[in-house]
């Protein structure tokens, strides 16, 4: 780890002194202990600033989008022959890598307007589970060192295993490591427990259909709809959501609480064959809604129905973008 | 649509989302052939089944309907070519999707009907009708207002 963001700030430098990049999307400290934040650097001094460690959460590729779109606003009232082109570079793990397959995929931008720094993961720390293991203490002081949490709180100092609180999709992540970069940082990190990644899926799938029902109302009762999985979500990024859409205007803005089931349900569905499974949406939940329990079944029926894993293969397209003749028909009904 | 909710003599609302081109031109043919069908189904045309938002499924359940049928021509024969290869897709994601939440699975139908299809139908009609009849009215993701 710490090689990795001492080469991490190296190469950093270097680009952006050679100009091959004009800014880079990375994790910096955040200002609590035990936490990191999404920084953008366009000066090489500034380079030095850049960490990579288990507390980089987001998904940064939704980084990228926006910087790309912004810059492409910017250069809208610029006349043709003086518009200028940016590269955005990004530290990426390997769901970022992901979603940045699925905008280049889906035409957002062009391969030439990214630069992937690609660096390993080994899964980064939860911090609804830290909380919960804390009892939520405040954390005041705090290091990582030999997989170990080490905390100081207002009642004493803990010690926390990074084991117990990584988060659930880093523990059975397949795409740990970057599938696509310019420049690779650090060695291969170890494959995770990816063998047991539908396990969820498949225990929720056998219970009896009333039980199912009942747990999808009491994760969507917890929801007040700030839409901070969407703001976090890198499949995320249509200009108009259907959520503030007016006309049709999809989603009632009451307090209804079938609202709330229908638009976490839709969000939801908008995720077939596009969820990377990096699990900012429920990073940024502030009620701690269960979401992977619901897109981890997408991903799954995605991979059966489909063949299809999400943002692994520029070549094969968005699965509801396609078809197949032969595709499953089992659920048609025939009087 | 939530007015007949709780009395007695309840009798399902269905929606049928159908195509321009294959199912709803079966409707006319049953209707035409003077074919006895229930008439618990309000129709809605649309061009092409690959035309149809899931969202229109989800909003009618949401506003009441006690069953969805979205039909549209059988694959190979859309008028557009694939129009219909993409919905099956669609669906078949949202339909398993549905169901994992909790949903009961057949108050979303799926089907095929064919233009010349008026028989078929009225078969159809019939049978998502007495499927959803022995559901009961619809009570899950329905707003009360």
């Amino acid at each position: 780890m710490e090689n990795v963001q001492k080469k991490l700030r190296e190469e950093a430098k270097n680009l952006l002194e050679e100009g091959k990049v004009d800014v880079i999307v990375g994790y910096e400290q955040g200002t609590l202990p035990l936490t990191a934040t999404p920084c953008f650097i366009s000066d090489p001094l500034e380079a030095e600033k850049l960490v990579w460690n288990a507390f980089c959460v987001q998904n940064l590729a939704k980084y990228v989008h926006d910087v790309i779109f912004l810059h492409r606003e910017s250069q809208k009232r610029v006349k043709p022959e003086d518009r200028k082109k940016k590269v955005v570079g990004v530290v990426a793990r390997g769901c970022t890598t992901r979603s940045l397959l699925i905008h280049l995929q889906e035409r957002q931008y062009d391969r030439s307007e990214v630069f992937v720094i690609g660096v390993p993961c080994t899964g980064y720390v939860d911090k609804k589970k830290q909380s919960a293991l804390l009892e939520g203490e405040e954390v005041l002081e705090g290091v990582l060192a030999n997989s170990e949490l080490q905390v100081k709180t207002a009642s004493g100092d803990r010690k926390v295993a990074l084991a117990e609180v990584l988060a659930d999709n880093c523990l059975t992540c397949r795409f740990n490591n970057p599938l696509i970069s310019d420049l690779m940082i650090g060695e291969a990190a170890p494959p995770m427990d990816a063998d047991r990644e539908f396990e969820a899926v498949d225990a929720f799938e056998k219970l009896p259909i009333e039980e199912r029902w009942a747990y999808f109302t009491k994760e969507m009762a917890k929801c007040i709809r700030c839409y901070a999985c969407r703001n976090a979500c890198p499949s995320c990024y249509c200009k108009i959501c259907f959520v503030e859409q007016t006309q049709p205007r999809w989603v009632g803005i009451g307090e209804d609480e079938t609202d709330t089931q229908v638009f976490q349900l839709m969000r939801l569905y908008h995720m077939v064959g596009r969820c990377v499974d990096c699990g900012s949406c429920i990073a940024v939940c502030p009620m701690g809604v269960d979401l992977r329990k619901f897109l981890k079944k997408l991903d799954k029926d995605d991979l059966e129905m489909f063949d299809h894993r999400a943002g692994t293969s520029l070549d094969s397209p968005a699965p509801l973008s396609t078809y197949r003749e032969n595709d499953r028909e089992d659920f048609i009904f025939n009087p | 649509m939530a007015e007949n909710q709780s009395s007695e003599n309840w009798e399902p609302r269905i929606v049928a989302i159908v195509c321009n081109w294959c199912t709803y031109a079966g409707a006319d043919l049953a209707g035409i052939s003077r074919i006895q069908y229930p008439p618990n189904v309000r129709i809605i045309r649309v061009p092409c089944s690959g035309r149809i938002n899931p969202f229109y499924v989800v909003k009618a359940l949401q506003e009441g309907a006690d069953g969805i049928l979205v039909s549209g021509c059988h694959p190979g024969e859309c008028h557009y070519l694939t129009g219909n290869l993409s919905a099956r897709r669609k669906f078949a994601a949202l339909k398993s999707f549905l169901n994992y939440i909790g949903m009961e699975g057949d108050r979303t139908i799926f089907t095929w009907v064919s233009a010349s299809e008026g028989d078929r139908f009225a078969q159809v009609i019939k049978g998502v009708t007495e499927a959803v009849r022995a559901l009961g009215p619809a009570k899950k993701l329905v707003k009360h207002l």
